[in-house]
């Protein structure tokens, strides 16, 4: 029987969770053996194939953001949200409280420490913000959530393996953090 | 079964308690402690906001708030099933959806109740929208800090600043999910002119909402390497305190005596001084002066030039000690024992009040009555009179008192003296003088009238006694002494005064030839104390901050332990001697005060009696009755110096 795949995107967030999937250490190798990881920000593939497991680290802040979201949540059976961000919305829900509009010009040209004679706002190229940082539960459905900012390595591979058993976990409270 | 008993069953538990008593108040009895709670807090009045103490009866379907329902005999409740559960679930979702919680960046993180019972609940997600509605964040008061975004609105500081400080600072404002602490109607924490900063807000504050600044991010309770039960040392309430360590740093100390009067509140010297005390600098090493610099020496040389002093100036008669008021019974009587050795005078700081206090009270104690009462009997008076007293500037605790007194337990408060009341507001009566008609009028209703008597009356001795008289006169008894409160400020007042008080008032007289002084760093000495040090011809200071003046004025610089390296007793105005312990191991090289005076009477070839001291519940302690005192007859001659505020005497009746 072929592996069960995995990919997982890295949104609006400041990658500690993967750090924190990282420090699985030796653990990974067990995991690495049981599944098969396809593309994730550390792997480097950038289209997002067909997989069991979608995991999102990070809040939805763009419109770029919220379409990586639909698309893994179509392209995966269980979605699982780690950390803060992904499960709260997290520190990016700091904007909220004022509009992007007004957010950019304070980022791109008020602060003092700021040199943009010509007040250039990036605006090209760029996917537009969504009018406030969402969780991810707000666009698409979860299955599995993971907070903790960011969460622990054990709980991290305490809910790959509760999944690979072939359950749904729901993180006990002994495991589960906010910070 | 009596009559007042009920028995009711909690989760099929049998659980007995008392008629009167609530669902959560009976559980608590029995040790039930399935039943969450967050608004609720032990010593306040039970509000039933935060709905978290659900419990439900069996059969009804209903659910009942356990902190505010009365608990019936029979009554069966289940206090965890899965709809409580997911009700509570529920509660806390929207909790976290009304408001901005931040667990990652608030400094109360791991040390949060909101966060806790949130965990607790398996809230692993939240499904409601959150509002992102801004809250204000109030950062006006250098001390403590209100974050408006992180409230839960469970009134804790509302209640606690009512029922216990007294002063009415916080309220609320609005209503609904705009509904926001705010303090004197309008204004902010830090431009209040009611609060007094005691900092009991953010003590019982179950969230990051109200914080104090300093002690943000100096560790979490449960991160903390110790947690050490003890008193704090600086004022004569001597109020029960827990104090955090971390890293050999105080981080934190709270009130703990929640069921007592006080209710576990601090005053703002307690609990923003003490944190910050184990940061300052020591005296680390014995130092002796040559010119105007400080030469580090052993431990032998310090005590051989102290000695070699000591030995030149015995039996000149001019050779004096100023001991703290704040060092522990034991250390008093080890000096007590050291004065008698070698021979020399001793004062304490705060000596003139309290030689005039002694000399006031002395009458009433050889009559085996108690001349004052413990602080806290303020809160069973039913008419408080101030004569010359500010409470809150020597007593902060005692200041709460009087205002709980006034607030909530229907006392009338009056103020005697020649300035405006310290109490604006809810002063019933203000008057120059003891013997206004106008007082003594209101006088006649109460039943449990207290004095409280401010230093310019302590230090006067017919000053006293006439109030004492006057307490007496208008029956302010007391179970264990008369109604008199002392505003004696420092902790150890009565334990000086019972040990080492001069009979003569020999401090700021002429130049002394060797003065040995004992600091204990905790409150500044006064003019007259510095003036004595800097003009005696050999001055030795042991203090355990290296902090100017007193640093400065020595001419042999002894290290002393810090309040938190010392154990011992303080005698506290609230009627018995409290245990104040060690909580930090003491620095290097450290010697006690006991130690450094045994090797001075070695080196001066004297012997050391064996120091002993008796409880001051057992010196001040009525032996009859304080309703049998009878009143003394005060000088004539005396009398015309009198303090103002007590010239005059009543009319007697013919």
């Amino acid at each position: 029987m072929a592996k069960p795949k995995v990919a997982s995107v890295w949104l609006e967030a400041c990658a500690g969770c993967h750090m924190s999937f990282l420090d699985m250490d030796e653990r990974l190798l067990d995991l690495f053996s049981r599944v098969e990881i396809t593309s994730t920000p550390i792997s480097d593939i950038k289209e997002i194939p067909e997989v069991t497991v979608g995991v999102i680290e990070g809040g939805l802040g763009n419109e770029e953001e919220l379409h990586v979201a639909r698309d893994l949540r179509e392209k995966c059976k269980i979605l699982v949200a780690w950390g803060d961000c992904a499960v709260f919305g997290g520190i990016n829900c700091m904007r909220n409280f004022i509009k992007p509009e007004d957010m950019l010009r304070e980022a791109y040209t008020d602060t003092v420490s700021t040199v943009n004679p010509s007040g250039v706002i990036p605006h090209v190229d760029l996917p537009p913000l969504l009018p406030q940082a969402i969780p991810v539960d707000r666009a698409v459905k979860v299955d599995v959530y993971v907070p903790g900012c960011p969460p622990d390595a054990d709980t991290i591979a305490w809910v790959f393996n509760e999944i690979l058993e072939g359950r749904i976990p729901k993180v006990p409270s002994q495991m589960m953090r906010y910070d | 079964m009596s009559n007042s008993e009920i028995r009711m069953f909690i989760d099929g538990k049998e659980c007995v308690g008392s008629r009167g008593d609530t669902i959560l108040e009976v559980a608590k009895k029995n040790d039930v402690t399935s039943i969450p709670t967050l608004c609720w807090m032990k010593g306040l009045s039970s509000i039933g906001a935060c709905r978290m103490c659900v419990v439900e009866p069996e059969g009804s379907g209903r659910m009942l708030t356990a902190c505010t329902s009365p608990a019936e005999d029979g009554l069966r409740v289940n206090t965890s099933t899965e709809n409580l559960v997911s009700y509570r679930r529920q509660v806390l979702e929207l909790l976290f959806a009304g408001r901005n919680h931040f667990c990652m960046f608030c400094s109360q993180s791991g040390d949060c109740d909101l966060q806790t019972l949130a965990i607790e609940h398996g809230m692993d997600s939240v499904r409601y929208p959150f509002l992102y509605a801004p809250f204000e964040n109030d950062t006006t008061d250098v001390r403590i800090q209100a974050d408006h975004n992180r409230c839960i609105l469970c009134q804790r500081c509302v209640r606690t600043c009512s029922e216990k400080v007294g002063t009415c600072t916080l309220g609320m404002k609005k209503r609904g999910w705009i509904m926001t602490i705010e303090a004197d109607f309008g204004s902010t924490i830090g431009q209040s002119d009611t609060c007094v900063e005691c900092g009991a807000c953010a003590q019982v504050c179950p969230t990051g909402t109200i914080t104090l600044r300093n002690l943000a991010y100096r560790g979490r309770r449960r991160d903390c390497d110790a947690v050490v039960d003890t008193i704090c040392p600086i004022c004569a309430m001597g109020c029960a305190i827990k104090v955090y360590v971390r890293t050999g740093s105080i981080v934190r100390v709270e009130g703990t005596n929640v069921n007592g009067p006080d209710g576990g509140q601090l005053c703002a010297e307690g609990r923003f001084a003490l944190p910050y005390s184990s940061e300052q600098p020591r005296v680390v090493h014995p130092m002796v002066r040559t010119g105007s610099t400080f030469r580090t020496v052993s431990w032998g040389e310090a005590i051989d030039v102290i000695g070699s002093k000591l030995k030149e100036h015995r039996g000149s008669g001019k050779m004096g000690a100023l001991i703290s008021s704040l060092a522990t019974d034991e250390e008093l009587a080890v000096f007590s024992s050291f004065r008698e050795a070698v021979g020399i005078r001793t004062a304490n700081y705060n000596d003139g009040s309290l030689r005039g206090f002694y000399a006031g009270i002395k009458p009433f104690v050889d009559q085996g009555v108690c001349p004052f009462t413990a602080a806290h009997n303020i809160l069973n008076a039913d008419m408080i009179v101030l004569v010359e007293a500010d409470p809150q500037k020597i007593l902060p605790v005692a200041a709460s008192y009087v205002r709980v007194a006034v607030l909530h337990r229907a006392a009338r408060l009056i103020h005697v003296g020649s300035g405006a009341t310290p109490f604006p507001g809810i002063t019933d009566l203000e008057v120059k003088n003891l013997f206004d008609p106008k007082l003594t009028g209101m006088l006649k209703g109460a039943k449990k009238p207290v004095f409280l008597l401010g230093a310019s009356v302590l230090s006067n001795p017919v000053a006293v006694t006439k109030a004492l008289n006057f307490a007496i006169e208008h029956r302010a008894f007391f179970g264990d002494g008369l109604g008199i409160v002392p505003l004696l400020g420092h902790s150890n007042v009565l334990g000086a005064m019972n040990t080492i008080m001069s009979k003569e008032d020999w401090l700021g007289g002429e130049e002394q030839d060797f003065l040995y002084v004992y600091s204990t760093g905790m409150v500044p000495e006064s003019s007259k104390a510095l003036s004595a040090m800097s003009r005696s011809g050999f001055t030795v200071i042991q203090t355990p901050f290296l902090l100017p003046p007193i640093s400065n004025l020595g001419d042999v610089l002894l290290p002393a332990p810090a309040w938190f390296e010392r154990s011992g007793h303080l005698c506290t105005l609230e009627g018995e001697r409290r245990q104040l312990s060690k909580i930090l191991d003491p620095v290097r090289g450290l010697k006690g005060f006991g130690e450094v005076l045994q090797a001075l009477c070695e080196k001066v070839g004297v012997k050391m009696g064996n120091p002993s001291t008796s409880p001051c519940e057992n010196v001040f302690a009525s032996k009859i009755s304080p309703d049998l005192a009878k009143q003394v007859e005060v000088d004539e001659e005396l009398e015309r110096s009198t303090q103002p505020a007590l010239a005059g005497r009543l009319p007697r009746e013919a």
